[in-house]
């Protein structure tokens, strides 16, 4: 589904390198984990795939379902099917989650040539997706995560994906600022989506995320670069022995 | 402790005891009473300057003539009569002086007794070596590290700058504007008035046709200049204005840090101080003006003390260039003054950090102008006003982004601290955007020291007024922390006094 | 109420504030008042005209009493409120006051006791005939313990110059919710001058829409004249063209324990300029004041311009005053988290806009008045970002 060979991305308005030759292949079905140390590019390379400002691509490609996701703006390969969950998700005053949602389903749908939901039928399946993960209906009519916690915030996204219902999902630490209930709450919520039509892409700086979301392929990002790939037991190595060793191997 | 000190000296000062308030029993040499064109001669004769200057006196002596005085700043004052000021007074010794020995030593110590760090000056006469203890200062006042750079001018008269062999080494020029007309004329007459022009306010013109003295800097490119450069300026002679010019310039690449410092005897009739400072900041140049001014502030009625109008500016005029303004103004009957910004060159970067402290009968209406014109320019303005006794303290801002001004950025922070309920603190900011990308953020608060703070720090062991000095110091870290470090414990002492008095 | 012609008013070309005068220094009527606009004229206006703007107001199914002026004259045969003769003076030298005082022809004269449930509406009306000035004068007292919702809608058609001041009076304990939008015609130049006062104990609710005119000039004075009263002043402007909207609001705190709130949220697009003036004086004495002031802009569009002079002028130390300004494009951040979810960018775009100005309407208590300004607010919306990425 996504071939990412050999991309290389710097800050539009400076000359920092950031991802340096960074080459994945996801299939549908799949779930890989990508784990590096902070300042490996792991945010850089989830904002890139979703369109992103600020970045700018000086080689290599993307290919998504066959299409260059490069040419794409970020409407267009959400209605395609990509979905970021935010590591910080922004508070949007004003706008209602719920209003928020119908308008985002709707514009995707229309886009890709389906009929729209009625707002009857919209409210019952966000209801239906929003009770599994413990969100009520205040929060639902809340502005878009306005005054929720950071667990909060973390489960508003994973609402969105349900109800958006993306082929790809790259899940942007979606771990950090977690105690062990909320974790599980988002854990399970995200492996209610794995599907053999669905990758996703869970990046993390613990393991301890993949122990409930378990991945079929690890990777190490490291200096802007997969340095190693592997299988669950990767991440379990990296968590005894850290990221230092990779580092040097990188340099 | 920082603090510490500003309580100890809090404990002994109050207002009518402002410490610098002695005068100094020097010969002095004045021109004729008032103004007019043969006094604009008079004073450029007495300086030998070049024809050409005399011509820019003149022709904004008679610009002044046709101008009237502003009124729009919240401050009032008694008329004052123009011709009723001594427009040039010069110790007499002070005719070309060479070295150090030629000086009259009653001046210098005067210099010593204010406390200003001059003590170069023994060490070139050999009365101490560097690191020894000074004999000359009584207030025991060491400066840590670092050595700075003194231009001392004593009324219209700059009387002596020391380091300038080894800055000349740098390729730094640091010396008076009359020495400066006489050795770097092309320089001068380049840059001169090229920020604030002879006509840009009636204060500016009156300074343009009688600028005394005032200090001159040229750094050459790509060059860090090796030290703290600093100015001090002390109004003795009775009636006269003060009328200095400053002219500074960093050429590409280069760095400067200069401090202005400032003190007047206690005088009963008020004096005059309308100094104009020009800054010019060519492609990534930085240039950092401090001024730590503690001019008489008039006696707990409101009588005499100095006015302080002063036009200062800086022209980011290449790109990438910064121009920092830190200011302490804790004296001065009346200041009027907006050290501002032109953020010409795209990247540039104005900064403007303040503290205003008024007690007594003060009035101060300060604050800044940033003015966005390149693309990609930013500034940053963060105001502490403090309000005490019966004064009046405004803040008054423009920050304006030109139609063509992409991506202006414009943080404001202005706070105002009010002591007791007969003061007054007032923030009139405006803000002028133009176009869409410029994307402004002002705050302005108003406050008091909350009884629970203070309770707590009573509670802690300290005084009412040791209470004050601390919070106030907390008030006002952010801007502390941008004044060169080896002014910061004083200006912390002087903090202190100023706000003696106003508690209870 | 019927005002008796002045002196003054004989010579109409009154001078004019222009911007060496310091509360007008962006908004100079020597310049924008482009025409004479000679007042006191009659005009037979049409009924299909009168018709035609009545159904066009956007409280038109709010329901409740209304009081129409058409041409600056009580229309009592479209009217289901009668009005009141009252004399009461404004004394304060301003320039719209001064030219309301020489050429106001008629006027709202509304007196409340007791609890008003529905909405009353005071609709003033100009129909399009020769260019001329329409001024009009009203007081409304709120007795003491007494409550209502006052809307004041000013529509019109052709070229006018339309001048309103009104004197409130809020009553002890009493409470007013008033919501005013100016939809004057695209040629119309909208000078209005609102002075409060209130007292003790009282509420002020107080929200305008600027939207119509191509010049408009509107000031606001608040006086706290009485402890623990509360008054929470907001306002929109949604500008596009060529349009001028300058506000300028002054509250006064001359007594102890009062709040005060302001909010202003301008949208300017195309060439429009829109102006935010908001002076907070805390008078020596007025200790325990709470007085907070916001105003936001937001740029539509390359030559749009924002300017704001939000004033403080603080006497006494013990309260909490603050402001904040800001001006700027709509958040990138935000626009690219909806795009990101398959918001297209025009859409994503006007859900933000929306978003802005709703935060003012959202002061607004009555739900059917807030109802039918979101409606106006995305026709606007539709109006300025159809066509636009």
């Amino acid at each position: 589904m996504l071939e990412i060979k050999n991309l290389h991305v710097k800050l539009a308005d400076e000359d920092r390198v950031i991802l340096n030759g960074l080459t994945l292949s996801v299939k549908a079905g799949e779930v890989h984990a990508i784990m590096g140390p902070n300042g490996s590019g792991k945010s850089t390379l989830s904002y890139v795939l979703s369109g992103r400002e600020g970045y700018e691509v000086t080689e290599g490609s993307v290919i998504y379902k066959g299409e260059d996701l490069l040419a794409m703006t970020p409407s267009e390969r959400a209605a395609k099917g990509v979905f970021l969950a935010f590591q910080y998700p922004i508070e949007i005053p004003g706008v209602a989650t719920m209003q928020f949602l119908k308008v985002a389903l709707n514009s995707q749908k229309k886009a890709r040539g389906e009929k729209e939901l009625s707002t009857p039928d919209f409210m019952r399946l966000v209801k239906e997706r929003a009770s599994k993960l413990n969100i009520g209906p205040d929060m639902l009519k809340r502005p878009v995560n306005v005054g929720f916690s950071g667990g909060e915030k973390k489960r508003a996204e994973i609402l969105q994906m349900a109800v958006l219902e993306p082929s790809l999902c790259v899940l942007d630490e979606t771990d950090s600022g977690l105690d062990i209930d909320a974790l599980r709450v988002v854990a399970d919520g995200v492996n209610g989506l794995r599907s053999p039509d669905r990758a996703m892409i869970v990046i993390t700086h613990y393991q301890r995320l993949l122990d409930y979301i378990v991945p079929d392929h690890v990777h190490v990002l490291s200096r802007g670069r997969i340095v190693k790939s592997g299988g669950k037991s990767l991440a379990l190595e990296l968590e005894a022995k850290g990221y230092a060793q990779f580092e040097s191997e990188a340099a | 402790m920082a603090d510490l000190d500003t309580i100890e000296l809090v404990k002994h000062i109050e207002v009518d005891k402002y410490k610098y308030g002695f005068t100094s029993d020097i010969e002095t040499d004045y021109a004729p009473k008032g103004l007019n064109e043969d006094i604009v001669r008079f004073i450029s004769a007495k300086k030998g300057e070049p024809a050409w200057m005399l011509e820019w006196r003149l022709e904004a002596y008679r610009r002044w003539q046709q101008m009237e005085e502003p009124a729009w700043a919240r401050v009032s004052y008694p008329k004052i009569d123009f011709q009723d000021i001594y427009y040039y007074a010069a110790p007499k010794s002070m005719a070309n002086p060479k070295s150090l020995d030629e000086i009259d030593p009653k001046l210098l110590e005067t210099y010593a007794k204010l406390g200003i760090p001059l003590k170069e000056q023994e060490i070139l006469a050999g009365v101490r070596k560097q690191g020894e203890k000074s004999t000359l200062d009584d207030d025991g006042n060491e400066i840590a590290g670092g050595r700075v750079a003194i231009d001392a001018v004593f009324d219209s008269v700059s009387v002596v700058t020391t380091f300038k062999a080894e800055l000349a080494k740098a390729g730094v020029i640091f010396c008076s504007i009359s020495e400066a007309l006489r050795e770097h004329p092309e320089l001068v007459k380049k840059y001169l008035g090229s920020v604030v022009p002879q006509g840009d306010n009636f204060y500016a013109a009156l300074n343009a046709a009688v600028f005394s003295d005032g200090s001159f800097v040229y750094v050459p490119p790509n060059t860090r200049c090796p030290m703290e450069l600093s100015t001090y300026f002390r109004m003795n002679a009775k009636n006269t204005g003060q009328f200095e010019r400053t002219l500074i310039i960093a050429d590409k690449g280069s760095y400067v840090s200069y401090l202005e410092g400032c003190t007047a005897p206690m005088r009963e009739e008020s004096q005059l101080h309308a100094a104009v400072v020009e800054l010019i900041a060519l492609d990534d140049a930085e240039i950092k003006y401090s001024t730590v001014q503690n001019w008489y502030p008039g006696d707990a009625e409101g009588k005499g003390g100095v006015y302080n109008f002063v036009t200062k500016r800086g022209d980011c005029r290449g790109r990438g260039a910064k121009i920092s303004w830190t200011q302490v103004e804790t004296g001065s009957a009346i200041t009027w003054k907006y050290p501002s910004c032109i953020l010409r060159g795209d990247n540039s970067r104005g900064e403007f950090y303040s503290i205003a402290i008024s007690n007594g009968r003060q009035q101060v209406d300060s604050g800044t102008k940033m003015i966005h014109l390149g693309k990609n320019t930013s500034s940053r303005i963060i105001s502490k006003g403090i309000a005490a006794g019966r004064s009046d303290n405004t803040y008054r801002g423009l920050v304006s982004a030109h139609r063509k001004a992409t991506n202006a950025r414009n943080f404001t922070q202005c706070d105002s601290l009010l002591i007791g309920d007969k003061c007054g603190a007032h923030t009139v900011p405006y803000i002028e955007a133009k176009t869409l990308s410029a994307q402004f953020e002002h705050e302005a608060t108003t406050s008091k020291i909350s009884d629970d703070q203070m309770f707590y720090c009573m509670s802690r062991g300290l005084s009412q007024e040791e209470a004050v000095a601390l919070i106030v110091n907390g008030f006002v870290r952010d801007v502390l922390q941008q004044l060169p470090m080896e002014f910061m414990a004083e200006t912390q002492k002087l903090i202190g006094i100023s706000l003696e008095g106003s508690v209870g | 109420m019927v005002v008796q012609k002045t002196a003054a008013e004989m010579n109409y070309g009154l001078s004019l504030p222009h911007r060496k005068m310091e509360d007008w220094r962006w908004t100079d009527l020597r310049q924008l008042v482009d025409k004479p606009y000679p007042p006191r004229q009659t005009v037979v206006a049409a009924a299909k005209d009168v018709e035609r703007l009545l159904r066009s107001s956007p409280f038109a199914k709010v329901g409740g009493a209304r009081m129409v002026f058409v041409n600056g004259r009580y229309a009592a045969e479209l009217s289901q409120l009668k009005n009141d003769t009252v004399t009461s003076t404004i004394n304060v030298d301003e320039p719209v006051i001064t030219m309301n005082a020489a050429f106001a022809t008629d006027g709202a004269c509304l007196k409340i006791s007791g609890t008003v449930d529905t909405p009353i509406e005071l609709l003033f009306i100009t129909t399009n005939a020769a260019a001329r000035t329409i001024a009009t004068r009203n007081v409304v007292e709120i007795e003491q313990g007494a409550a209502a919702t006052l809307i004041e809608t000013h529509l019109g058609e052709g070229s006018y110059l339309s001048n309103s001041v009104t004197q409130i009076r809020v009553g002890e304990g009493a409470r007013l919710d008033r919501i005013k939008v100016e939809l004057e015609a695209a040629d119309a130049i909208h000078l209005s001058h609102v002075h409060t006062t209130l007292g003790k104990n009282s509420v002020f609710n107080d929200f305008t829409l600027t939207s119509g005119a191509k010049t408009n000039r509107q000031n606001g004075t608040v006086e706290f004249k009485g402890q623990g009263s509360e008054a929470k002043v907001s306002g929109a402007f949604m500008l596009g063209g060529r349009q001028h909207a300058d506000t300028r609001l002054v509250i006064d705190h001359q007594v102890p324990h009062c709040t005060s709130r302001e909010l202003f949220k301008c949208v300017m697009d195309d060439n429009a300029r829109g102006i935010f003036q908001g002076k907070v004086i805390v008078q020596r004495g007025a200790q325990k004041t709470d007085g907070k002031q916001s105003s936001h802009a937001l740029l539509l569009s390359e030559t749009a311009e924002f300017d704001a002079k939000p004033e403080l002028e603080i006497f006494a130390d013990d309260v909490v005053c603050g402001h904040g300004a800001t001006s700027g494009d709509l958040n990138h951040d935000h626009l690219f988290y909806l795009m990101s979810r398959g918001i297209p960018p025009a859409e994503a775009k006007s859900l933000l806009i929306a978003a802005f100005v709703g935060e003012a309407f959202d002061l607004i208590a009555h739900e059917g008045i807030k109802e039918a300004l979101v409606k106006f607010s995305n026709k606007w919306l539709s109006q300025h970002r159809s066509g636009r990425a």
